[in-house]
């Protein structure tokens, strides 16, 4: 077992930990939105999990983390929250904040990080970026949201996990990307009527199953 | 069949060539690109029907290949004009100017930069440094490459291919006649 | 072929005497060699004709002559580039510059058939010589230090009889009587650095992969150049292909790989269809594949065309791209000698390490230390663009000043215009004003300074510059390149750059500057890959060496350089005009220019686009037409009624 101090607290891990999942199991709460539990690589797409490690220069995040031996963390200094606070700000400039009529309401990671950050979800001198269309509807029974899509990656992730043909991909590069279903093709989309993990992967609102939708699901059983 | 709607035929020959090449390749997913690759050169885009042909010898869903081939800039998804214009948007072209003939074939051919003309004659598109920065500002007429350009320059090249059509047409036409 | 009695040693030199036999009878039966330098920017200079007229003099005419193709010398500003090696005329060989199919006719017309060299059009003799100055002796040939592209321009890149008869391939034999622990150490010793960009010491990378318990590694060589202002890789492959072959050779022995792959863009079809042919010249020479120079030692090497996205360029992402993927970047460690293509340990190496890995096994870890910095030996290899007399490719030691760069061996500023400033390294680099002109250049000395040797790409600019306007340019580029995985880099060029183009229309609000600081330190400390953690410092580097240029721009709407269109006005100088001069009507592609009442000539504001073309249309002894910033500042002289705008399709 290797011995952690994460903000003075003293726990220990078995080698090969990864920082963040052993945190959080102790309680200890890093803000996260690509973090998937099971994958075999971390994604470190989000840019949020910063902590700072004694005699290790700049912040670095703590899901790419593995301990190998003993470390001391700090995950609250000012370096680690500037960085989290500006790639917040920056998610929540190319978002469409539009809570009150969004299904993921009061359940969204997005509004408990900037309530955890102490940061406004109209971030300011940024200015809001233009995104494209309100709701994707090429997939059968899934309806995305580009505009809330914070491209964490998890609902790509956790269906190719699961399922070796996902069928979300990233699309287009940059800015540009979006999280898209390009064409279907009947025994997948049945596949993906019993499944549904990409859903509940979301950590916001971005992907809903159609109310109307579950009557598709059944007609193509 | 109903994966080859929109395509017309030599492009549904085209397809058919290539889906009997697949047996050559192995089904792989290191094999992706080349493959896309392969598509574009027969067909100069990415329809449908191809990415769901290759999605299905490569037993990937049509939505991973659709995500490979738009992250790269070789691949388009709707036909190129027969003359596509491409501008050097490279550093040296930039310093001499390279926006300005841009932004000139525009306004002579009435799209915008990525689009084709309705008649499909001429497509724009920008491109990186090709390698020719001592010719700065540069812009390739298909194949051509034509350096030290300038607005009249611009005007010259489409002229020339407009002629170039005008007198294949007479020429048809002629024969037509006889 | 199997391991046989005979050393690799012995082998190469059977295949190295059979190659210069066939050299020379190559050249004695022809007592003219005409040489055409044919790479990308021959070609497109129009070199492609030149040789074609060529051709068809020789096939019309019976010339005893022999016409040979090579690649790229460096000197692009000369091209079409001829080499006339004419000895029964009397004259040493001549290199002749833009030689156009005009100049080819009027070459075998005079000198050819006639003796005649036309000296006017001659820029110098091969070598010294009591008649005509000698090339070498130019600062554009003389001051430069060529060790990897010594060959470029001598040789016929489609020839692997040529690189054999120089002594190509002769490094490989050596090294294949070394043990790869051996060459590793001589790597080591020689301090050789990663020319990719970030300078990674290549014998401790080489060290670590070939230290990996693995039943496969991988050599991959990285040909993506996806730097806008660079192509020295292209150039190198297109000009001398089979060096690189050799140093991958030397390197995958050195590191034990079992598989080797060059990823190269599928933009440079030229460099590819080289490497193509020079692959097959060496397997036919049982250079590749089994038992290499009847060694134990054998590889195959593949050809991977990337598909246009600059990030491929980063390790990880060109890994992922080869593996079929989206080209994304992954977190490091693992590094890819470690963990790399399908999970083995796998050596990534630009073409220039590659390509310099050749002589320094043929002349020793000493000589190579005897070139350049003590922490940065050897060559840099710059394509320099811009405001120089003399753009092209120049090799030169580590460690040279800038000053003696642009100055000495590239002719300078032309026009008697003023040095402002150099951008280096590329999207990743940075803007170097006139303090640094005196700094060495090297890896370190560029990271200090904010910049990097990144690609190589240089471009000088002029007083008539504007480095908002260059910094706008390097991230209108980079957030277009960014892959879009990581929220920094997707979201945070993006912001940079929707700033950047404020400010260059004269829009930007108060705090703007701050803002573009503390951003870019942000994306630089945050973003996941090299793309990310680089792309701001032309921004960086320009606010802190520049900053003038900005509050210009912010407070003033004026752009210092006369460059960002928006902010400035051309307007025409009524005293200078002359009458009845009509040179900058034709010139203007949207019919600006009208006749004023005196007859003299005025620009409409509202039509022009401020492209400039009527400045360069001006005869120069009136000289009359003038940029302004802010626009304000030109006077405004009305249209006559009598001559409305005419439509742009008729002027
Ligand atoms: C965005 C980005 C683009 C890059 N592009 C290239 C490239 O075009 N060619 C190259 O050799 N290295 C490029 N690199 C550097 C490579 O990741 C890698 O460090 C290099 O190929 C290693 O070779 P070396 O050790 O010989 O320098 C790039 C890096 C980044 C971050
Ligand atoms: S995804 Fe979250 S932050 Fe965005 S609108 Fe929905 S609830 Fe609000
Ligand atoms: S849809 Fe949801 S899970 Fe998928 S990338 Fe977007 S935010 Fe992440
Ligand atoms: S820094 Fe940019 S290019 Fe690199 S992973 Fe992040 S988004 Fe992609
Ligand atoms: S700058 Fe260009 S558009 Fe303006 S008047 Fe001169 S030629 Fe015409
Ligand atoms: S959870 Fe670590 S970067 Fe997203
Ligand atoms: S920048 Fe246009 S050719 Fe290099
Ligand atoms: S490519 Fe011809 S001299 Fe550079």
């Amino acid at each position: 077992m290797v011995e952690l101090i994460v903000d003075g607290h003293r726990m220990t891990v078995p080698p090969g930990q990864q920082l963040l999942a052993a945190c959080l199991a102790e309680g200890i709460y890093i803000p996260h939105l690509c973090h998937l539990e099971e994958a075999p690589r971390p994604a470190a797409a989000c840019r949020l999990c910063f902590v700072e490690i004694a005699g290790v220069p700049a912040p670095q995040p703590a899901c790419t983390i593995r301990v190998a031996s003993a470390l001391k963390v700090r995950t609250d200094t000012p370096a680690v929250r500037r960085l989290q606070r500006m790639a917040l700000r920056l998610l929540l400039s190319a978002h469409h904040i539009d809570c009150r009529r969004c299904h993921a309401n009061r359940a969204c990671a997005l509004q408990s990080i900037a309530r955890f950050l102490k940061v406004g979800l109209h971030p300011k001198p940024l200015m809001a970026i233009a995104r494209p269309d309100e709701v994707d509807r090429h997939h059968p029974f899934i309806d995305h949201y580009p505009r809330r899509c914070v491209l964490c990656g998890r609902c790509v992730r956790t269906c190719r996990n699961g399922n070796d043909h996902p069928q979300f991909s990233f699309t287009g590069r940059g800015i540009d990307t979006v999280v898209r279903h390009y064409a279907s093709n009947l025994a997948l989309d049945k596949r993906c009527s019993e499944c549904r993990r990409c859903v509940a992967a979301c950590p916001v609102g971005a992907l809903q199953w159609r109310r109307e939708g579950a009557g598709a699901s059944e007609s193509v059983d | 069949m109903l994966m080859e709607m929109g395509l017309d035929r030599e492009e549904i020959a085209a397809l058919a060539t290539i889906r009997s090449e697949l047996k050559e390749i192995p089904a792989q997913r290191r094999y992706l690109i080349p493959l896309l690759q392969r598509v574009q050169q027969a067909l100069s885009y990415l329809p449908q029907a191809a990415i769901q042909l290759v999605a299905q010898h490569l037993h990937l869903s049509p939505s991973e290949v659709y995500g490979v081939a738009t992250f790269y800039n070789q691949f388009r998804f709707t036909p190129p004009g027969r003359h596509p214009v491409r501008v050097c948007m490279g550093t040296a072209c930039h310093v001499k100017g390279g926006d300005i003939i841009l932004e000139h074939f525009e306004r002579k051919l009435e799209i915008k930069e990525g689009e084709t003309t309705p008649d499909r004659e001429f497509s724009i598109e920008r491109v990186a440094c090709v390698g020719c920065c001592a010719l700065a500002p540069v812009a390739l007429m298909g194949d051509a490459l034509h350096g030290h350009m300038m607005t009249g320059k611009v005007e010259g090249l489409i002229l020339r291919v407009q002629i170039e059509k005008e007198k294949a047409r007479r020429e048809m036409g002629d024969r037509d006649e006889r | 072929m199997s391991a046989s009695e005979t050393s690799p040693l012995e082998a190469w030199t059977a295949l190295q005497a059979e190659a210069q036999q066939r050299e020379r009878q190559r050249a004695t039966g022809h007592p003219i060699q005409i040489t055409v330098g044919l790479a990308s920017c021959g070609i497109a200079a129009g070199g492609m004709e030149t040789q074609a007229a060529f051709a068809e003099a020789i096939a019309t005419q019976g010339l005893p002559a022999e016409l040979r193709t090579v690649g790229c010398c460096g000197h692009c500003y000369a091209e079409p580039v001829v080499i006339i090696d004419h000895p029964q005329s009397g004259f040493p060989a001549l290199f002749y510059h833009e030689v156009n199919p005009g100049k080819v006719h009027m070459l075998v017309r005079n000198f050819l058939l006639g003796g005649d060299p036309c000296l006017e059009h001659v820029m110098g003799a091969m070598e010294a010589n009591d008649l005509l100055p000698a090339v070498n002796d130019f600062a554009r040939f003389g001051l430069e230090k060529r060790i990897v592209m010594e060959r470029c321009g001598r040789i016929d890149p489609a020839s692997i009889a040529a690189y054999l008869a120089d002594g190509g391939y002769g490094a490989l034999a050596s090294a294949l009587a070394l043990s790869p622990a051996e060459i590793v150490a001589r790597i080591t010793a020689a301090g050789l650095r990663g020319r990719g960009g970030a300078g990674y010491p290549t014998g401790e990378k080489w060290r670590l992969a070939a230290s990996q318990s693995a039943t496969e590694r991988h050599l991959i060589c990285n040909a993506d150049e996806g730097d806008p202002g660079a192509y020295m890789d292209r150039t190198l492959i297109e000009s001398n292909p089979h060096q690189l072959i050799e140093g991958m050779l030397i390197a995958a022995y050195a590191v034990g790989a079992s598989r080797a792959k060059i990823y190269i863009r599928a933009e440079y079809p030229l460099a590819v269809s080289t490497l193509e042919v020079a692959l097959a010249q060496a397997r036919q020479h049982g250079l590749l594949g089994d038992a290499i120079l009847g060694s134990h030692f054998g590889i195959e090497i593949e050809i991977f065309q990337g598909s246009g996205a600059f990030v491929c360029g980063e390790e990880t992402a060109l890994i992922r791209s080869m593996e079929g993927f989206r080209g994304t970047p992954r977190h490091r460690p693992p590094y890819p000698s470690v963990s790399g293509l399908f999970d083995a340990p796998t050596v990534i190496n630009n073409v220039k390490t590659l390509s310099i890995v050749p002589p320094i096994i043929a002349k020793g870890a000493d000589w190579f230390r005897g070139i350049g910095t003590a922490e940065s030996p050897g060559t840099a290899i710059f394509s320099v663009v811009g405001d120089v007399t003399h753009p092209g490719l120049v090799e030169i030691p580590m460690g040279v000043t800038l000053r003696h760069l642009i100055f000495d061996v590239c002719g300078g500023i032309p026009d008697q215009k003023h040095f402002k400033a150099a951008q280096i390294g590329g999207p990743s680099g940075g803007c170097l004003n006139e303090t640094f002109l005196d700094t060495p250049i090297d890896f370190d000395t560029l990271a200090e300074a904010g910049a990097m040797m990144g690609s190589g790409g240089l471009v000088v600019m002029n007083a008539e510059s504007c480095m908002v306007d260059v910094a706008r340019f390097f991230l209108e580029f980079t957030q277009k390149e960014s892959c879009g995985k990581c929220a920094f880099c997707r979201i945070g060029t993006h912001h940079l750059l929707t700033c950047l183009e404020a400010l260059t229309k004269g829009k930007a609000e108060a705090g703007a500057l701050e803002l573009l600081q503390t951003l870019s330190e942000d994306i630089c400390n945050g973003s996941l890959c090299g793309l990310g953690k680089t792309a701001p410092n032309p921004v960086l580097t320009s606010l802190r060496h520049f900053a003038e240029d900005y509050r210009a721009h912010l407070e003033q709407q004026r752009c210092p350089g006369l460059t960002c269109r928006p902010l400035i006005a051309h307007y025409i100088d009524l005293e200078k005009c002359a009458r009845g001069c009509d040179a900058c009507v034709g010139v203007c592609p949207v019919a600006a220019v009208f006749t004023t009442s005196t007859r003299k000539k005025g620009i409409d504001i509202d039509l022009c686009i401020q492209c400039g073309e009527c400045i360069a249309a001006c005869p120069p002894q009136y000289d009359a037409v003038r940029v302004v910033s802010p626009p304000a500042l030109a006077p405004r002289v009305e249209r006559p009624q009598t001559d409305p705008p005419k439509n742009a399709e008729e002027g």
